[in-house]
């Protein structure tokens, strides 16, 4: 489209990068056929091209965004369905972190907004804290219907009902591999998923080091920064990324890596956009380099030779593709050839390109939409007759997970229960989310 | 009056004192009885241009229907929506023309699979109640400048204008067909048989039941026909054995279902319309005697009924009227004797909304009231 | 490009109006705050933009019916909306109309495999219509490239074609019957499940009228079996008139491809730059595309190519399967996005005979140097659909002015040929002023006056498809008598 910046505009770094993505917007609306929030509400200010088109008038105008302005932005999942679809090349994550940064600077939130989103902010990213939250929301749901606030409500309704203890294979250590050595490479444990599921990670350690990797858990890292990049407090973010980026630069400048492995596709795509996010920083260097050698752990395992053997039953296997990784990282059929490798059957739902309604904390913030895109899922899901359903995402286990019907896992699970691995626990009889199996585990349970 | 010229034409409905009764070769003499005085349109002839190689073919309204497909048929290729010829039926005679097969929007079996004499019209001129000469379309396949007029055109049988020329896409004749022949079916199992067969991917070009046979046609390549006609036969297996027709045999067969043969000699006929799998309880509720003659084509969308004497044909009439309203679809009295053609609705009465737009219509075309007025109600 | 100015007085309404039709919508259905209605100021023809009076988002034909009431009342214009794919402006409404879009309305209604059709509300995108049918077998055939966003309601109103539309026809020979709403709210059916009009086809002239007669708010489309096995076979030639004589040749065999699609030059090279589907590079590309059992693929195919190679092509290339059938096709799909990553580019769709095919695109090639602007051609060979491309910079001032003047040459010339200007985009507002081209006044004044009828108060969507001189007595009109 044609743009209208005044060449002091241009100046920024932000606003330079959001003109070239702006220009390379045709208006062609092929972005609006996939878009999960135009589906449910039909209207083209909450479609990827209504949105670029409210962009491009703030920015373009220096303009203090009005209520109305901010409540459509506010409502984009940020599932990148949109970049899958776009002929043209348009980079819409770009555009619109870049939109919530400019947002979350120039727009005075109502008070009670601000709050709930200093809240998550604070708390979310910390397990520590995390883990706290989740007990009080235990304590708090019997009272739930007295909460006025909707989205408090929902994030009641949200937290699991039963929580794994602290898992020590988070801590910071290296994992021998049980086959002659292939790979060192560093497993991010993230933040919230470590607080709700510990068994994704014990799996994926298992399953890594039986094919020959050394996983090593440097010191230092910790939340991705995608949480507060999302809501656009983009000093938070960065201060998050740029541990992250000094603690796996250490490690590759000490013993070295050959990747760094991410089990929660959400964080994945951010991490793989930290040398877009770092461009004009100091830290550019070691970014790019980060940025680099970030893999999902399903890209890491078509690498590796996955043995066809399979000690799991042919199961069918619902294949949920979390939008981080199908379109943010476009990674659509690593994971499926892995199931199938393994010996599982898997089939997929109709739809299978629109959004769970998770999007990070979108469950929490967006409830009305959340639960109408959760609606669609669960029912495609179903309408397929799986065993079991899988996800490479934490957000999308939890949001499906609570009405499924069947077990939801993780894949690294199946491919870790087929290679000789323990049935996952959320198959099981034992409680889901936290069997310790490995020697070097202590459990600390933290409820019962 | 025979104008030669379309400004012959355009100078004759100028000045026109009262109505005038449009005909072409006056063979499909179809809807309410029209006084006025005759003008034919015989006299504007001639294929103006002919390209096979873009399938477009463009001819005057009075050019013989005849001529059009032997200059197609030279060039191996044909009009592919198979028009009808109405004279056995009506017992009329005459040289039928392109502009009455385009005034009466006239199909035949094949507009199952390919569409209706409207689908293939690319263009037409005519010349309005007024005298003026107006054009709309052209001779190219994909044409959306404007609104389509040329649809309106076509059906709308000289009340909205004379027309004057036509342009049409055109197809291939293929190289062989074969049809299949069930006996033994009545209405319910024809129509079930009908619907398996147009839903399989074997490209059934006609769908037909008459006398107590269904027909199912297969054209093209000879060995693409040798291969559906085997995997069709197979699908249909649980509704019989069929034989196989072709050839000339099969050509005057189709012919013949064409033209409704099985109802020549009836002296009152209906043409109705419907969704294909009402037929079987439309026949079995206005006619559970089976007195009436009846052809089903279409896969049964359309059904021509005939009764041999109009003694009763008031009452059959009303009897058509009310299941179709019931089912929707429409009847329309393609033969009658004149009294009843004029006390009776030809065409289908139509709900008083679309009817006052149709009134509307004419009167925009035709504001003296003189381009057959009253022929469709 | 003129639109006319908007009426003071129904500016002035404007609160009342909101009021009114917030009596009878969804709270969220009535978007009139200026930093909303903005997004609705254009369609894909992002050249010319107006935020409208208000939007409303109707979610049911009684909804669709009372909105058109109250400004059929009111004497508001309103500017029906889809998916607002349109590339013709069909959907740029004036600062004093009410943009009514369907996109709440997308269900399907019924399905119905032993009579061969769908019925859908029509705010349905067209591919998700053959998505609601597919696993049965079936498929709705008119595909536009767009076909993933664009909705039913668009399709009817512009008659929309697409690649496979020479051997299926394109939406008017689809379509079955609609729900139609009046500009004053009444609510008409027309069609239905069985075929042929009654009496007037009416659905034949609502389908191309660019949303002017009524909102289309239900449409019932037939359906078809899918067929067997398809599969295209690729070929280059190194001269324009060559290829179009290989098209003409194929078409006299008697073979029926279902589709045969024409790239020239400038866009292959610029597809490949993009898409690396390994096209050769020479002056005319063509893909023809044969459906049916693997045996009469065969058959087609070997026709076809013998008379490929009668020509000498300079490449010919069949697919030996799924996987090289589809990066034969990838190049052509991703044509448009290719050369939209060079440049802004605008794009025609003027329709010529076939056979002049090598004329025009000769013609065009001059043109091009004469303006200083290259262009790229893409078109649907087998009907003549030409889709040339002119690249431009939209930020460089009165280049997009020159570009328009070659545009409307080229399409000058598509009819001086014996063509047509628009063959599946629709008049819309982008070829309004060429109109006179291709019609005399006489032929315009027809066409006017089925929409007289249709909308005597010239309410629904007056600013398109007629020029506005020949337009403006009968909108006059309206506002006079207000």
């Amino acid at each position: 489209m044609q743009t209208h910046f005044t060449p002091t505009q241009l100046q920024d770094p932000g606003t330079a990068r959001a003109n070239d993505i702006l220009r390379a917007c045709v208006h062609c609306g092929f972005c609006t056929a996939t878009c999960p929030t135009y589906q449910v509400l039909g209207d083209e200010l909450d479609s990827p091209r209504g949105r670029i088109y409210l962009i491009k008038d703030m920015l373009e105008n220096n303009r203090v965004p009005d209520a109305k302005t901010v409540k459509h932005i506010d409502r984009c999942l940020s599932c990148l369905a949109c970049m899958s679809t776009c002929p043209s090349g348009v980079h819409y994550m770009h555009l619109v972190d870049h939109a919530r940064e400019y947002i979350e600077n120039t727009y005075r939130r109502p008070l009670g907004e601000r709050l709930l989103r200093w809240v998550l902010a604070r708390i979310l990213p910390h397990p520590k804290r995390f883990r706290v939250a989740l007990l009080l929301a235990q304590i708090g749901r019997p009272f739930a219907r007295l909460i006025p606030d909707a989205r408090l409500r929902a994030m009641l309704a949200m937290a699991p009902r039963s929580l794994p203890p602290v898992s020590r294979n988070d801590d910071p250590q290296s994992f021998a591999p049980k086959a002659p050595r292939k790979m060192r490479v560093a497993l991010m444990t993230g933040c919230a998923q470590k607080a709700l599921n510990t068994d994704i990670n014990d799996a994926t350690i298992r399953l890594l080091t039986r094919l020959g990797c050394e996983v090593v858990v440097p010191k230092g890292a910790g939340c991705c920064g995608a949480l507060t990049h999302h809501m656009g407090k983009t000093d938070e973010s960065h201060q998050s990324a740029a541990r992250n980026i000094r603690a796996w630069a250490a490690e590759m400048d000490g013993q070295g890596l050959d990747a760094i492995v991410i089990n929660t596709s959400g964080c994945g795509t951010t991490i793989k956009d930290y040398g877009h996010m770092f461009r004009t920083s100091p830290l550019a260097a070691d970014a790019q380099r980060v940025s680099a050698i970030a893999m999902d752990i399903s890209e890491v395992l078509i690498k590796l030779d996955l043995p066809h053997a399979t000690t799991a039953p042919a199961l069918t296997v619902a294949y949920h593709a979390a939008c981080s990784l199908q379109h943010g990282q476009q990674i659509k059929d690593h994971p499926k050839t892995l199931l199938k490798r393994a010996g599982f059957r898997v089939v997929e739902p109709a739809d299978s390109h629109l959004c769970c309604g998770s999007a990070g904390t979108f469950n929490l913030m967006q409830p009305e939409i959340s639960a109408q895109l959760k609606a669609r899922k669960l029912a495609t899901l179903q309408a397929r007759n799986p065993d079991v359903i899988a996800a490479g995402n934490i957000g999308c286990m939890m949001q499906i997970g609570s009405a499924a019907g069947v077990p939801v896992v993780h894949t690294v699970e199946l491919l870790d229960w087929a290679t000789g691995g323990p049935v996952p626990p959320a198959m099981g009889a034992t409680q889901p989310g936290h069997a310790p199996s490995l020697p070097s585990a202590m459990a600390v349970p933290i409820l019962r | 009056m025979h104008p030669t010229s379309e400004a012959d034409l355009a100078e004759a409905i100028a000045t026109a004192k009262g109505a005038l009764r449009i005909q072409g070769g006056a063979t499909r003499d179809i809807g309410a009885p029209v006084i006025g005085t005759p003008l034919s349109t015989q006299a504007m002839d001639g294929i103006v241009e002919y390209e096979p190689g873009a399938l477009t073919l463009v001819a005057r309204a009075g050019t013989p229907l005849a001529q059009i497909e032997a200059a197609l048929a030279a060039e191996g290729q044909r009009l592919p929506f198979e028009p009808m010829d109405h004279r056995p039926v009506l017992g009329t005679t005459g040289t039928p023309t392109i502009g009455g097969v385009v005034a009466a929007n006239v199909s035949g079996p094949r507009r199952v699979q390919v569409g209706a004499c409207r689908d293939f019209l690319l263009g037409a001129r005519f010349v309005d109640g007024a005298g003026r000469v107006l054009k709309n379309g052209g001779r190219v396949m994909k044409n959306v400048t404007g609104y389509d007029l040329v649809k309106l055109m076509a059906g709308s049988f000289g009340t909205l204008g004379v027309i004057t020329e036509v342009s049409f896409k055109v197809l291939p004749i293929p190289e062989t067909q074969v049809t299949l022949a069930f006996s033994g079916h009545d209405p319910a199992r024809a129509v079930v048989t009908m619907a398996a067969a147009l839903s399989s991917p074997f490209e059934v070009s006609g769908a037909a039941w008459v006398q107590g046979q269904t027909l199912l046609r297969l054209e093209g390549m000879e060995r693409s026909v040798a291969y559906r006609v085997g995997a069709l036969a197979q699908r249909l297996q649980p509704f019989g054995q069929a034989d196989h027709i072709q050839g000339t045999a099969a050509n005057t067969l189709w012919q013949t279902i064409r033209d409704a043969g099985a109802l020549v000699g009836c002296e009152t006929l209906w043409r109705v319309s419907l969704k294909p799998s009402d037929a079987p309880a439309f026949l079995a509720a206005v006619d559970p005697e089976q007195q009436l003659k009846c052809q089903i084509d279409w896969g049964g969308g359309l059904i021509w009924l005939g009764a041999q004497t109009a003694e009763n044909a008031a009452n059959t009439h009303a009897r058509l009227r009310a299941e179709i309203a019931t089912l929707g679809g429409h009847v329309t009295m393609l033969k009658a004797p004149t009294a009843l053609r004029t006390s009776l609705a030809v065409f289908q009465p139509e709900p008083p909304a679309t009817a006052a737009l149709a009134r509307a219509l004419r009167h925009r075309f035709d504001p003296k009231a003189i381009l057959n007025p009253g022929l469709m109600g | 490009m003129e639109m006319p100015a908007p009426n003071p007085a129904v500016l002035a309404l404007k609160p009342r109006l909101v009021a009114r039709l917030q009596e009878v919508l969804a709270p969220d259905a009535v978007i009139h705050d200026e930093a909303e209605t903005r997004a609705y100021e254009c369609d894909a023809l992002t050249a010319y933009r107006c935020p409208p009076l208000c939007a409303v988002l109707p979610s049911t034909t009684q909804q669709v019916s009372d909105v058109l009431r109250i400004c059929h009342e009111m004497g508001v214009p309103v500017v029906p909306r889809g998916s607002g794919t349109s590339l013709a402006g069909g959907a740029l409404p004036t600062a004093d109309s009410v943009i009514l879009g369907v996109a709440r309305m997308n269900d399907v209604l019924e399905v119905d495999y032993d009579n061969r059709f769908v019925r859908v509300q029509s705010g349905r995108t067209n591919l998700s219509v053959t998505g609601a049918v597919e696993a049965d077998g079936f498929f709705y055939a008119p595909d536009p490239s767009s076909q993933l966003a664009c909705a039913i309601s668009g399709n009817i109103a512009m008659n929309s074609g697409g690649a496979h539309c020479l051997k299926y026809g394109v939406t008017t020979n689809n379509l079955l019957g609609v729900t139609l709403v009046l500009m004053d709210g009444t609510v008409l059916e027309l069609g239905g499940a069985h075929m042929d009009a009654p009496g007037l086809d009416f659905l034949g002239v609502i389908c191309g009228s660019e949303g002017q007669l009524g909102v289309v708010t239900e449409a019932t489309l037939r359906i078809l079996p899918k067929p067997e096995g398809a599969r295209p076979v690729l070929m280059g030639y190194d001269s324009n008139e060559v290829a179009g004589q290989v098209v003409s040749d194929i078409i006299k065999a008697g073979v029926l491809p279902v589709a045969i699609e024409f790239m020239d030059r400038p866009c292959i090279r610029a597809t490949e730059a993009f898409a690396k589907a390994g096209y050769p590079d020479c002056e005319a590309l063509l893909i023809v595309e044969v459906e049916g059992s693997a045996d009469e693929i065969d058959e087609q195919l070997a026709l076809i190519t013998a008379i490929a190679r009668r020509h000498n092509p300079v490449e010919l290339r069949e697919a030996a399967d799924e996987e090289q059938a589809r990066r034969i096709w990838l190049g052509r799909k991703s044509a448009f996005g290719a050369m939209g990553q060079i440049n802004d580019y605008m794009c025609l769709d003027g329709t010529i005979p076939v056979s002049q095919l090598p004329y025009v695109l000769r013609r065009i090639g001059e043109m091009s140097k004469d303006y200083g602007l290259g262009v790229g051609n893409v078109f649907h060979a087998g009907d003549g659909n030409m889709h040339p491309l002119i690249l431009f910079d939209a930020n460089k001032p009165g280049d997009l002015e020159l570009c328009e003047a070659f545009g409307a040459d080229i399409l000058r010339l598509c009819v001086e040929v014996g063509g047509c200007l628009t063959g599946e985009h629709g008049v819309g507002i982008e070829k309004r002023d060429l109109m006179v081209d291709q019609f005399a006044p006489d032929d315009l004044d027809i066409q006017m006056a089925v929409k007289d009828v249709f909308d005597p108060k010239w309410l629904l969507n007056p600013a398109k498809v007629f020029p506005l001189a020949a337009s403006e007595p009968r909108r006059q009109a309206q506002i006079a008598a207000e």
